[in-house]
């Protein structure tokens, strides 16, 4: 992984004082899109504010399209995007003339950075809204502002944070569907955020914290767990479950869902002779795909 | 000519321009501070003030030629009764101290009130980069202030003069080091401080109040101490009328010292004092506003 890495840290740490934020953290991500879910107090911001070149870490280091973050952030931040979480926006110019700005301000040319302006407002739908203020605007047309000026430069990699926050349900599905374009434009993602839907959405990646410590970084495509079958039943399921233990299998009920597994056989030849047996109806029956807030709360032990 | 139309989706297209880096993050920063300084891509509101003070510093020198040009025109044996380049600038010494005063928070504030600092922090660009293009926008300015009715003066007064255009160039040229030496005095004296007020209040109205609060109490409190106590050493507190050392700077550079009426002057301190004052003050507000920005850039 260390070679096709997009951003890597080694023992990567930082404390405020006496209060440690991250813990000598280790990980690769890979190119694409990735999460960066944790809760608050996880050391999400810590993570980014360090790959930006903002703060110095105080042990080990990290490194962002090959350059070290710490050493070269110049380097780092003249190819990459950043949308904070906050505000950002300045609320007495149009929102093109701060895409210009932001564009000027990563090194592009004046021409380059107009047309890039009117170019990328008009790829996150505010073509219609450029020559207004952005005082006046809401937040759903704020957050894509801020998208906006993250990507004008046409950067390598964007760093997301909260993305989504603040926005109705409308504006949360264009948000994601945005992010979602991004990777097909040649863009990397990290997105930060702690709506773990988000993530599971438009994400192949996920890097989790908890408490400034890396509870898991991988492919979400491996939250789904072959081993067991989720079954969601139609009625009573006592029947089912006599069955599935009569066969030998080790089975758990949670409301309508049962999930079965086996060391003796395949889960999925079990379930359905049982469901043959015992005449039971079923809504769905599948795989067990663990969610993001399953490995979340496994992981930080709640 | 074709009746059928074409769909094109134009989707993404990646940029594969020129970069220019910092260099480049500098100078959006440098000119954006100029932008913001004169209204420029803002509310009208926002142009009223820089530009009626402007025209207060520009005019006097217009003003002032013209009066030369019509005294040499129907009484050429007359004295001017205008002023000379040091006399300009009491006039725009005044001025610039407002302007500073409005330019500086407009420069800093709205930065880091609106968190658009975060933009910044994100860009190919240092915190010491970021403090130095926002100076430079306003020392651009107060350079201007200061320089362009000199020129225009400069100018005017050598194309009235008697012995023709290019020898009243050549009669002053002796003043021009000077010029740019008051200049540069006024300008120390005026934009480190302004900014570092700028570094320490969030609120623009404040950060000018207390700019200008600076200059006038100051002032006002180093005159009182030293008219009103007679212990040794009390024409120190001269030092803490800030608002004079540019001026008495001003009458060293053109050697009229003699003819001072300032509260400085009148208390002995010597001028070298004043010029330390002035460079300590804008060495410890420079030092300041940099370690301020390290720390939230």
């Amino acid at each position: 992984m260390g070679d096709t890495s997009i951003i890597s840290a080694r023992g990567l740490g930082h404390a405020y004082g006496s209060i440690v934020a991250l813990h000598s953290v280790e990980f690769d991500l890979p190119a694409g899109r990735t999460g960066l879910v944790g809760a608050n107090g996880a050391g999400k911001t810590t993570l980014i504010k360090i790959l930006l070149g903002i703060l110095r870490p105080t042990l080990g280091s990290a490194t962002v399209l090959g350059f070290d973050a710490t050493k070269q952030f110049l380097k780092v931040r003249s190819r990459i995007g950043y949308m904070p979480e906050g505000d950002c926006l300045p609320d007495d110019i149009t929102a093109s003339e701060f895409l210009v700005q932001a564009a000027g301000l990563a090194g592009l040319p004046a021409t380059a950075a107009r047309q890039r302006a009117s170019d990328v407002l008009t790829l996150v739908g505010l073509e219609e809204e450029r020559f207004r203020r952005l005082g006046g605007f809401s937040t759903g047309m704020k957050q894509r502002t801020k998208l906006a000026q993250a990507i004008v430069h046409d950067p390598e990699l964007v760093f997301l944070d909260e993305p989504t926050a603040g926005l109705d349900p409308e504006g949360r599905e264009e948000m994601l569907e945005l992010i979602s374009r991004l990777g097909g434009f040649g863009i990397n993602v990290l997105v930060s955020s702690h709506v773990l839907g988000d993530i599971e959405r438009t994400c192949d990646w996920v890097l989790m914290l908890d408490g400034g410590r890396v509870l898991r970084s991988g492919p979400l495509s491996h939250l789904v767990d072959a081993d067991m079958v989720e079954i969601e039943v139609v009625g009573e399921s006592a029947a089912l479950v006599s069955e599935l233990a009569a066969a030998g299998a080790t089975v758990e009920v949670s409301g309508s869902h049962v999930y079965v597994s086996s060391t003796d056989g395949d889960p999925f030849n079990i379930a359905r002779d049982a469901l043959a047996a015992t005449g039971t109806g079923i809504w769905s029956m599948g795989p067990k795909a663990t969610t993001l807030e399953d490995v979340f709360l496994e992981g930080s032990g709640e | 000519m074709s009746d059928r139309g074409a769909v094109f989706d134009l989707g993404y297209a990646p940029y594969d321009g020129e970069r220019r880096g910092r260099k480049g993050a500098i100078r959006t920063t440098y000119r954006d501070g100029l932008f913001r300084v004169f209204g420029i891509r803002r509310r009208a509101r926002k142009k009223i003030l820089p530009w009626m003070l402007i025209v207060l510093a520009t005019l006097p020198a217009i003003v002032f030629v013209g009066f030369a040009f019509l005294l040499s025109t129907f009484a050429p044996e007359a004295e001017s009764p205008f002023g000379s380049h040091a006399d300009y600038f009491s006039i725009t010494g005044v001025t610039i101290l407002l302007f500073v005063a409005l330019a500086a928070p407009e420069l800093l504030i709205p930065d880091r009130r609106s968190g658009v600092l975060s933009v910044y922090s994100s860009r190919p660009l240092r915190p010491d980069d970021y403090v130095g293009a926002r100076a430079a926008s306003l020392l651009t300015v107060i350079a201007g202030f200061m320089l362009i009715p000199q020129t225009l003066m400069y100018i005017g007064f050598a194309a009235l003069s008697a012995d023709g255009f290019f020898k009243g160039l050549g009669e002053n040229l002796g003043e021009i080091p000077k010029i740019l030496a008051a200049a540069i005095v006024y300008a120390l004296a005026y934009a480190p401080l302004a900014l570092l007020v700028s570094t320490l209040t969030k609120r623009k109205a404040a950060a000018t109040g207390i700019f200008l609060g600076i200059f006038l109490i100051g002032t006002a409190l180093g005159a009182s101490l030293v008219q009103a106590t007679s212990i040794p050493g009390h024409r120190y507190a001269a030092l803490l009328a800030f608002g004079e050392h540019p001026a008495y700077v001003r009458d060293w550079i053109f050697d009229r010292i003699g003819s001072s009426d300032l509260v400085v002057a009148s208390s002995g301190l010597d001028p070298w004092l004043s010029l330390v004052a002035i460079l300590a003050v804008a060495a410890v507000s420079t030092v300041v506003v940099v370690w301020r920005y390290r720390r939230i850039m």
